[in-house]
């Protein structure tokens, strides 16, 4: 049988007003940038001794959330299992608009966005060396292999979608994989450094990425009052717990390797620090205990519901764990000396919830939220319904 | 070319802190109030460390150590910045260009030793002009520079204008100029000069005695010793 798919309608009482809220949260993005770049980033939390904050945390739990998105989308179009291909499309334009969502975050958090061209020079006027730097191949490609890929997937090419799908599965796997080394290569740092880092981000990502689509594709079809086999979600579902599985164990190896020998303080100041309830209760209770007590439940794991439960602990959990590599990383102090750093330059670092940062979070989140409604209202994303839709968030 | 470094007697070190401010006079390096000392925002070139090393009062052991950059032989901040902007001169200095600094504080994160410095605001202007000094490259502009960049970071240039600027005059490096911050040291606790000079003041302080390096097991190869025993 062959889908066809139409934009939603959009006349709705509920669609307007959602709209305008993040419309009205776009311009408090606009206003909070105006006011860092004016200021200066000391209207947010970081410091010298915590340089990345809230935005670096965002940037790599979006980047996650798309590669794992994309690579859901090729069960429908790499893969092509006919009971995903509701969800194909949806899969692929969350991908591109949270994709898009990490390079606003970090062209904002950079202390000079107007040069930040200088990434993306491909060797001319950069570094390769730096994984940042290198990162912007796999960042500029895989905005032109999506873009190609939405594309293709709307204009029904199978043939062409399942090539470039292929290709943009690997390639999105390649582009998390090298955000992990951004961290995990940094030899300084105790939390950072671990050659399991690029797989333990990729992990990530496929747990954070399949649960927001899940929670993604229930809410829209709910709202826009179509019709979706409950199964597709159970199958979301089970694929979920198979990996949480798998992330459980890189987190564990990873952390082990840490509290082992020769160099204990990085995971003693993770697990007992200030920030311990970032890894306990996001990383550990929320991304991992959580999820997998209610999808491996008889009746839970078993409903609609119990799932899309599971996965709001999911995308929450794989926040905090986001966070709790960036914020307690950064904030331990540095073994400089046999002894205890007396005074200001001993002290772990802190990193305060500050306004201007937080606006500046919610409204990226908003903006990619705004786009992906706007990319309903006007793109053939959603199968067509009989009935006529209400609204949808996100 | 000779490859500069810095010895720092640990035994002669008072920690009275005058290469901290000598530093910060010599580089135009503003002044942060108490909050942005405490929140770790006030830029620092060289810091000063007491180190608790074992025991309790009244018999702790407190070691000083007094650190500037490192300047490293194998530096993290030159391999992990993006964009050119932390680079190794051929004499061995770190040096930072803020005209292609795009702030991205990967290389805070990445430097071992915690010395790199963001410029979190816009710093009051300071009258403070030196026509005479050289500037580093024509695209760095003039330096030390009057009214700082927010947005970038900066770091420790071992006092490179002064180097160069005696260079050009014939002056001896080590003998008759040295860095700020050795030429403000009371108790003669810092050396400066040529380690790759048999004859230099350094060399001949590290034939003499024990030293060692600061996360020597990082391999970043930094090129200030510490003397001790």
């Amino acid at each position: 049988m062959d889908l066809t798919y139409a934009p939603i309608e959009g006349k709705s009482r509920g669609f307007r007003i959602m709209v305008t809220i993040l419309g009205i949260m776009v311009a408090v993005l606009l206003t909070s940038f105006l006011v860092v770049y004016l200021r200066g980033q000391q209207v947010w939390g970081i410091s010298d001794a915590v340089p990345w904050g809230q935005l670096i945390t965002l940037d790599i739990y979006f980047i996650g959330l798309s590669a794992g998105a994309i690579v859901v989308s090729g069960l429908s179009y790499v893969l092509r299992r006919e009971e995903y291909k509701p969800i194909g499309r949806i899969a692929v334009l969350m991908g591109l608009l949270i994709f898009t969502g990490a390079m606003v975050c970090v062209l904002v958090d950079l202390g000079r966005p107007e040069k930040f061209w200088r990434l993306f020079m491909y060797g001319y006027l950069n570094n390769m060396t730096s994984m940042f730097a290198l990162n912007s191949i796999w960042y500029g490609g895989y905005i032109l292999l999506m873009l190609v890929y939405l594309w293709l997937a709307i204009e029904n090419k199978h043939r062409l979608a399942m090539i470039i799908g292929t290709i943009d599965v690997l390639w999105a796997v390649g582009v998390h994989s090298f955000t992990g080394a951004i961290f995990g290569l940094i030899g300084t740092r105790d939390i950072l450094f671990s050659p399991i880092k690029p797989f333990e981000f990729i992990t990530a990502a496929l747990t954070s990425g399949t649960a927001l689509l899940i929670i993604v594709v229930a809410a829209t079809f709910k709202y826009t009052r179509r019709q979706l086999d409950s199964k597709v979600i159970l199958s979301l579902g089970r694929l979920l717990s198979f990996i949480i599985i798998v992330l459980f164990v890189m987190v564990f190896f990873d952390k082990l390797t840490h509290v082992y020998f020769p160099e204990r303080e990085g995971a003693i100041f993770l697990f007992t620090g200030p920030y311990w309830w970032l890894f306990w209760v996001f990383q550990i209770g929320m991304g991992i205990v959580f999820p997998l007590i209610i999808l491996f439940h008889p009746k839970a794991g078993k409903s609609v519901k119990g799932v899309i439960i599971a996965s709001i602990s999911v995308v929450l959990g794989v926040l905090g764990e986001r966070a709790a590599i960036v914020i307690p990383g950064m904030a331990q102090v540095q073994q400089l000396y046999p002894g205890e750093i007396q005074g200001q330059w001993g002290a772990a670092g802190v990193f305060p919830i500050t306004l201007w940062e937080s606006l500046l979070t919610l409204g990226i989140v908003s903006l990619v939220a705004l786009l992906f409604v706007l990319g309903l209202r006007y793109l053939d994303i959603l199968p067509s319904g009989q009935n006529t839709e209400t609204a949808k968030h996100e | 070319m000779p490859r500069w470094g810095m010895v720092i007697d640990l035994d002669k070190c008072v920690g009275c802190q005058a290469c901290t401010i000598a530093c910060k006079e010599e580089n135009n390096i503003p002044h942060g109030s108490p909050q942005e000392q405490k929140r770790r925002r006030e830029i620092y070139w060289n810091r000063v460390l007491a180190v608790s090393e074992e025991g309790k009062y009244p018999t702790a052991r407190v070691q000083i150590i007094s650190m500037p950059c490192m300047q490293c032989e194998d530096a993290p901040c030159v391999l992990v910045c993006p964009a050119k902007a932390t680079y190794r001169r051929p004499d061995g200095i770190i040096m930072q260009d803020f005209r292609r600094c795009i702030g991205c504080r990967y290389c805070i994160v990445a430097c071992p030793y915690g010395v790199r410095n963001f410029n979190f605001k816009d710093q009051v202007p300071e009258e403070y002009h030196r026509p005479e000094i050289p500037p580093d490259r024509p695209s760095i502009g003039p330096w030390p520079f009057p009214q700082r960049v927010r947005g970038v970071v900066e770091k420790c240039t071992f006092n490179f204008h002064r180097i160069d600027q005696a260079l050009k005059e014939g002056k001896k490096v080590g003998v008759d100029v040295v860095p700020a911050c050795v030429e403000a040291c009371p108790t003669k606790a810092r050396t400066f000069g040529d380690l790759d000079d048999p004859d230099s003041e350094v060399s001949k302080l590290l034939a003499s005695r024990g030293s060692f390096r600061l996360r020597e097991e990082l391999s970043t190869h930094p090129k200030v010793y510490y003397l001790q025993g």
